[in-house]
């Protein structure tokens, strides 16, 4: 049990901020560039040589290859790297944790320091090294206190569980967000209970974002009060400053019919040809035929011609022309911001298999790559570099809606190639990242200082995004206020009394389910601490996540161990993973049509229709 | 003399539109919005007053009127020191109805002695000109089922508003009087809600 929980409540081994700029003269100490480490108590010695050595490989690297460095290996710790200026992040996870969700953690820390901080140089001059540590840690444990370990492999938000809500009371919550916005300075808002999403108007992402003010606030009121007598109705209305990305707030200003214009690119996006599904036999005729979902399979042409994602991204990524480019960038920059995640995933590639190497591409290289994926990821290195070239106005690079045409040719011209090097100890993998990492790292320079007013009535909290005069004009103040004040009391006397939801009878199955439009997660696997009965789940899970997130083709996967199997499905919008528990599975070893595993597709389909979760 | 602050639950009830949540709002902030959502559910504000120099917080709970949110607001009734039972002078149906609200607070408070719980009536909307239900109506009805206190308001101009919010105030006061002779005066007043204690059936 123990050795379970154990890599759970150590989630990430190791955070630096290190400043380059410091550390200029061969006399200067390494530790002078160190803004922040975690874990604070690692000893200085230790501290120097991780920043200096990783800092170095990631430097050296970069510059050998003129891209960035998204991830580093070192030993059996997985660092996702992001570099901007002189800054130097590094991010370290167990190897065990799939690679994008490491970069997906790095990401969100950064981008929640600038959202409360705005731009990293500009707050390190005007604070101290030690206030902003003490931010970090904040983000970083507010990060890492998911909700479950599939919390943390999706990182997904926390939301409300459903199943147990009236509809109406979302109705509601909805309103009550409504109501606000009818004072033209409230931009948009989410509510939560409990430290949990209950509606929200916000992208996921800005909503991650809201929410650790929130808590922050609850845990310093905690502290303060003590405990609250129950009973007692206290209220509390803060604000806090906050920066936005110049697309957030576009896409936060523009009104609904145009935020539907820019949803509809998704839409159109869906319309294009769809993937074939290659793995038709494993739901829909549980037959004899072997494993067709193989991820290996050759299916490379296929997978040039009919992935939407990636073809958008090719395409973006290979204008050449800055016109064309500016010219998409005005019909959809709103979500150039905000990338389905099954989008922000493509970038990532496949990686597991190629543990152990040390291998770099380069475009000056001449020879074919180590693989097709490899191959693809050199041709999104050079777009980066395209755009890194073109700094500060890197909004109107993006462009992910645009026609898909002629990605095979794009592809097979490009002359980006791969080499591969090995080495024994570490793995260098280059910015497959287009973006939205850099897209936002260019524009912290230009971040807009925004207002977060947050009311907070017990357990119940409403998040507005306001702008910043909204503070000065009283009479907007006390419109929001009054306008929604009884809505939520009301709305956290309704919530209080909803009892939590009854535990599953154990045994059944476990399943999951993640949106990744709205970046939420439905499962019946509860609670932080995950017993062995769950812990192959999650880790299945955790790898089917990062093959589907790897192998952009991969529809359906098994992965299955002597005891037991875990079917995963996914589509543009979802992805799900599902277990069949107890019942003497039938596995001889060789795929054939008596093996239990063959059925789980048809089982998911009927168990988890109870849940919600349509996979017919 | 008593500086004591007590807290004082007052229900409002009546058909969807007759104006419970404007009477609510004009009462507590003084305002008062035409373009109000229906309300689902439940809502409530809290309002801190003097009666007969006795300080009181009263707070006040808004429910949804339509059919449809019954099951969301039915719980919330238990524990009410008084029902302000609400129909709209333009709309008879409303009027008509009132008994149906008496009959399903009584039955979902779990009230005890219903003969002996406070509730007021209100007549809303005197500021419109066609009126459905007269005032000898109003008040016919009030004497017969109880001898409760009316009201005629109208929450887009504040007619009577806090009037009939003090005098639900004062019905609970004196209601609770009685009570309180019956104990020994020297102690703490833990059961001043001892109905909802009190078993069913």
């Amino acid at each position: 049990m123990a050795e379970l929980i154990l890599p759970d409540s150590r989630r990430c081994h190791y955070f630096f901020l290190y400043d380059g700029s410091k550390v200029r003269g061969e006399d200067d100490p390494t530790r002078k560039g160190i803004c922040y480490f975690y874990p604070e108590e690692t000893p200085l010695d230790k501290q120097d040589l991780l920043c200096s050595q990783l800092a170095g490989v990631g430097r050296c690297v970069s510059e050998l290859s003129s891209s960035q460095v998204s991830t580093l290996r070192l030993r059996r710790c997985k660092f996702a790297i992001r570099m901007k200026d002189d800054f130097f992040w590094a991010l370290g996870c167990s190897v065990d944790t799939p690679t994008v969700s490491v970069c997906e953690l790095l990401h969100q820390l950064i981008n929640l320091f600038c959202f409360y901080n705005g731009p990293v140089r500009m707050s390190y001059e005007l604070n101290s090294r030690e206030t902003l540590a003490a931010r970090w840690t904040c983000f970083l444990s507010h990060l890492l206190s998911a909700q479950s370990p599939l919390h943390y492999i999706f990182s997904c938000l926390r939301t409300m569980d459903l199943t147990n809500v009236d509809p109406l009371l979302l109705l509601k919550a909805a309103l009550i967000l409504q109501a606000c916005q009818r004072c033209p300075l409230v931009l948009a808002g989410c509510i939560i209970f409990k430290g949990r999403v209950v509606s929200t108007q916000l992208s996921p992402e800005l909503t991650m974002k809201v929410m650790v003010h929130e808590r922050e606030m609850y845990n310093k009121a905690q502290r303060t009060n003590g405990t609250s007598a129950p009973g007692s109705f206290g209220c509390a209305v803060s604000s806090t400053g906050v920066f936005l990305t110049p697309p957030e707030l576009q896409h936060l200003r523009s009104p609904p019919v145009n935020k539907d214009s820019s949803s509809h690119s998704s839409s159109q996006k869906d319309a294009l040809p769809r993937r074939s599904r290659l793995s038709r036999t494993l739901s829909d005729t549980p037959s004899s035929e072997p494993e067709p979902s193989d991820p290996t399979s050759p299916h490379s042409s296929q997978k040039l011609s009919v992935h939407p994602h990636w073809s958008e991204l090719d395409n973006s990524v290979f204008s050449p022309t800055p016109t064309q480019s500016a010219a998409g960038s005005t019909t959809c920059s709103p979500r150039a911001q905000r990338p389905s995640s099954s989008q922000r995933r493509n970038s990532h590639k496949a990686e597991e298999e190629t543990l152990h190497k040390f291998y770099y591409q380069s475009f000056h290289d001449s020879t074919r790559g180590v693989s097709q994926i490899e191959g693809e990821e050199s041709s999104t290195c050079e777009g980066n570099l395209h755009l890194n070239g073109g700094d500060g106005a890197c909004e109107t690079e993006f462009d992910f809606s645009g026609p898909s045409a002629n990605v095979k040719t794009v592809s097979g011209d490009n002359e980006a190639c791969c080499r591969s090097t090995k080495d024994h100890m570490t793995e260098v993998k280059h910015l497959t990242l287009p973006h939205p990492h850099t897209l936002e790292s260019n524009e912290q320079s230009s971040l807009i200082a925004m207002t977060l007013y947050v009311h907070r009535v017990n357990s119940l909290v409403l998040a507005l995004l306001v702008e910043p005069h909204f503070l000065n004009d009283t009479a907007s103040i006390e419109e929001v206020y009054h306008s929604s004040l009884a809505s939520l009391n009301g709305l956290e006397a309704h919530l209080h009394t909803i009892s939590p939801a009854a535990p599953e009878p154990a045994g059944q199955y476990l399943f999951a389910h993640y949106d990744c439009i709205q970046n939420t997660l439905t499962t019946n696997v509860s609670g932080r601490a995950v017993g062995a009965l769950e812990h192959p789940f999650v880790r299945a899970t955790s790898l089917l996540h990062s093959h589907f997130c790897s192998t952009e083709t991969l529809q359906e996967a098994i992965i299955r161990s002597a005891g037991t199997a875990v079917y995963g499905t996914r589509n543009v919008a979802q992805e799900t993973f599902f277990q069949q528990l107890g019942g003497p599975p039938r596995n001889s070893g060789i795929p054939n049509h008596q093996d239990s595993a063959f059925s789980l597709p048809s089982k998911a389909r009927h168990r988890l229709l109870k849940h919600g979760v349509n996979l017919l | 003399m008593t500086t004591k602050t007590s807290l004082l639950k007052v229900i409002l009830l009546g058909d969807g539109g007759v104006g419970k949540s404007s009477i609510m709002n004009r009462y507590v902030t003084n305002k008062f919005d035409a373009h109000l959502f229906h309300t689902i559910g439940v809502e409530f504000l809290n309002k801190d007053l003097e009666v007969d120099s006795r300080q009181v917080t009263l707070q006040i709970w808004d429910t949804a009127g339509q059919e449809r949110f019954r099951s969301l607001r039915t719980p919330f009734y238990r524990g009410s020191d008084c029902c302000l039972l609400t129909f709209s002078v333009d709309d008879h149906q409303s009027f008509l109805n009132l008994g149906n609200w008496k009959k399903e607070f009584i039955y979902y408070a779990d009230v005890k002695e219903p003969e002996k719980f406070p509730f007021v009536v209100l007549g809303n909307k005197v500021d419109v000109t066609e009126r459905q239900v007269s005032t000898e109506e109003a008040r016919q009805w009030c004497q017969e089922n109880g001898d409760y206190p009316y009201y005629e308001t109208s929450a887009k101009d504040a007619t009577n508003v806090a009037v009939a919010f003090e005098e639900a105030v004062r019905r609970v006061l004196a209601a609770e009087e009685r009570t309180v002779h019956l104990i020994p005066t020297d102690t703490v007043k833990l059961h001043r809600k001892p109905r909802s204690a009190a078993a069913c059936c």
